[in-house]
């Protein structure tokens, strides 16, 4: 017959000892992938900024624009390094989740398919954000040049409220690809969007109704004028 | 290979057409769109100048049309010949055929001229000529001296040579006049005339172009033709015509369009031919035809106020785009010279050149969208011609020709910058290529 002294510390010593033994080499693999994996995320970040540093990569983002921004953020330090970070968090990723799988409890193994099972709609949004900075800048651009040709004295304005109009529409569709409050999310964008048209076009047509009569009487008057005395070829 | 795509093109009541005529020894072709109210008299006048002139040749006259809405095609082919109730010394053997269609493609100038350079190649022309069909001032005797040259005398490509009003043809005068004899060294002075005569084989060389889905087939198509006859070693002349007077509206021409089409395709010249003008030094006096005399041009005003705002709001709003295009010295000095107001207000000659250069130099690499850089230009462009037109307020027609004299040098002077510019950039983009 086993003893008091048996039932109460050996046995749930040796349980403990076997879970332990269960336990360890997970947690030894799940350590060593870390510290791995930690190291090649640095030589990997490091090698891609140095790559990155010899392609010039810099000068070429500093045409776009987004050199100036990423300066403005006080995070990083140059384009190069916004693009060795962030091969480095990729890496992080997939070592987080090779750690988890290498655990293999339920609970990390349900973790890692969901979030493998979530990647698609990671990537989409990654894509719509990249497209909507690509595209509210180009539409941007395109705008503040037309406003300017037509000699709009807020031409600035109008390019800016269509890059916002624009980055704000891929923000939203980002957000429902990643199913981060969709519904609620575009009902605010369609309320918001109609609320400015509608307040402009009150404001346009009460508050500067005389002022857009002698605008748009001077704007053909001189247009007219224009065109009839002077050629350009 | 083009040139049976074109053909291909034509609707079956032309091929029909050019069955029954045969063989042609002179085109002329006539673009319009909606020209219903100008066209007739520009119709009568070749209709005169080719039984005048050219009595003993079977000639066609040949509408290539955009569509019109008002009647247009009617009008042309309603259009009296002129030749019989007119007193001529000589009478026509062969009476000219005429044609009106429809031509396919992207719409503008350039798609209609080349279904005339297709009905010229397939009727086996001798000579071409085109002709605007909103002209006024155009004569029986414009006929003779775009063609006969070409008939007579072995010129291949003949350009117009105008009396303008001094402020009229600021994108000739300003830009593309200097930059063409600075860079394909030939003084062709309005190389953006809208009236020429041409050889069957330099119509044949164009369609063999692929450029009918660029801006040559809109407003570029002028000095595309001109530059190209040129690169391509055809022999160049000119014809004095006169004054050129056109109607006053010009359909669906608007200043930012029209100069994005013809700098545009200028530049996108300056990469094809790039050999060409990197091998070319000086230029040449191009032969004159014709008996040049004094002539009364319409007077003209011209708003600089507005010109001089326009400037100033393209420099203060478009500077990232402008950070861009320019060198930084160039921008200082732009910045310096554009807040200028009034009669004091200036842009240098060897400033507008260095920005010329400058922007055809990003245009080449891409530095921004192109379509956008030209956009960008168009501020520029206004602020140089507020400038000019200040500066030659008080002047006669042979002093302003002199300034225009003057300018050129200057372009021609900062070539080497063009050159060295072209080159540096094209290094720096070689070791800017991801390894």
């Amino acid at each position: 017959m086993r003893s008091l002294f048996d039932r109460m510390l050996i046995d749930p010593f040796n349980r403990l000892a076997e879970q332990s033994a269960h336990i360890v080499p997970v947690l030894i693999i799940v350590l060593v992938t870390l510290i791995v994996g930690g190291f090649i995320a640095y030589v990997l970040r490091w090698l891609t900024f140095r790559l990155l540093h010899a392609a010039r990569f810099d000068r070429l983002v500093q045409r776009t624009g987004f050199a100036s921004m990423i300066e403005r953020t006080g995070v990083f330090r140059s384009p190069s390094d916004v693009g060795a970070r962030f091969v480095q968090a990729l890496v992080w990723v997939f070592i987080v989740l090779f750690a988890l799988n290498a655990a293999d409890t339920p609970a990390s193994v349900e973790l890692v398919r969901r979030f493998v099972d979530y990647i698609p709609n990671l990537i989409a949004a990654g894509l719509v954000l990249l497209l909507g900075v690509v595209v509210s800048r180009m539409v941007s651009r395109s705008a503040l040049l037309a406003a300017v040709n037509a000699q709009w004295p807020a031409a600035r304005l109008i390019a800016g409220g269509v890059r916002v109009l624009v980055m704000t529409l891929a923000v939203v569709i980002a957000l429902e690809q990643l199913h981060i409050g969709s519904l609620p999310l575009l009902v605010a964008f369609a309320i918001v969007f109609a609320g400015i048209v509608f307040a402009l076009a009150i404001a346009f047509g009460l508050g500067a109704r005389d002022m857009a009569r002698q605008w748009l009487e001077a704007k053909v008057r001189s247009s007219v004028a224009e065109e009839e005395v002077f050629r350009h070829l | 290979m083009h040139n049976s795509n074109v053909e291909e093109l034509f609707p079956s009541e032309l091929k029909a057409r050019l069955d029954q005529i045969g063989e042609a020894e002179i085109v002329v072709g006539i673009p319009s769109y909606n020209n219903a109210k100008t066209i007739g008299h520009v119709v009568r006048a070749v209709s005169v100048g080719l039984a005048k002139h050219f009595p003993a040749r079977r000639s066609v006259i040949v509408n290539s049309d955009g569509g019109s809405k008002d009647s247009t095609q009617n009008v042309v082919m309603q259009a009296e010949g002129g030749a019989d109730d007119l007193l001529l010394v000589s009478h026509s053997v062969h009476p000219s055929y005429r044609i009106s269609t429809p031509y396919h493609g992207i719409p503008g100038k350039g798609s209609a001229f080349r279904t005339i350079f297709a009905v010229a190649q397939r009727l086996n022309a001798k000579a071409c000529v085109v002709v605007d069909s909103d002209l006024r001032s155009i004569t029986p005797g414009w006929i003779e001296l775009l063609a006969q040259p070409v008939l007579e005398y072995g010129y291949d490509y003949i350009a117009p040579y105008y009396h303008r009003h001094k402020y009229d043809g600021t994108i000739t005068n300003g830009i593309i006049y200097p930059m063409t004899r600075t860079l394909y060294g030939k003084s062709v002075r309005q190389p953006i005339g809208g009236e020429f005569g041409f050889s069957g084989k330099l119509a044949a060389c164009y369609l063999d172009k692929d450029v009918w889905d660029t801006d040559v087939a809109r407003f570029g198509i002028d000095i595309w033709m001109t530059v190209t006859a040129i690169a391509e070693g055809f022999r160049v002349g000119q014809a004095y015509l006169g004054a050129k007077i056109h109607d006053a509206k010009d359909p669906g021409a608007d200043l930012t369009s029209m100069f994005r089409q013809v700098v545009g395709s200028f530049f996108n010249l300056m990469e094809s031919y790039e050999q060409v003008w990197k091998n070319t030094t000086g230029f040449e006096k191009v032969p004159l035809f014709g008996f040049p005399f004094e002539v009364g041009v319409e007077p003209l005003t011209v708003n600089t106020d507005r010109m001089i705002h326009a400037a100033q709001q393209g420099v203060q709003d478009l500077r990232e785009i402008y950070t861009s295009i320019l060198s930084p010295q160039t921008l200082i000095d732009l910045t310096t010279y554009v807040h200028r107001n009034g009669k004091g207000f200036h842009i240098p000659d060897s400033l507008w050149v260095r920005m010329i250069y400058e922007a055809a130099k990003a245009y080449h690499y891409r530095t921004i969208d192109r379509d956008h850089l030209l956009q960008s230009l168009v501020p520029l462009y206004l602020g140089r011609t507020a400038s000019f037109v200040l500066e030659v307020t008080d002047s006669t027609a042979p002093q302003v020709e002199d300034r225009i004299e003057q300018l050129c040098q200057v372009f021609e002077a900062e070539k080497p910058y063009l050159t060295q510019q072209w080159d540096a950039a094209g290094k720096e983009k070689l070791h800017a290529q991801p390894v």
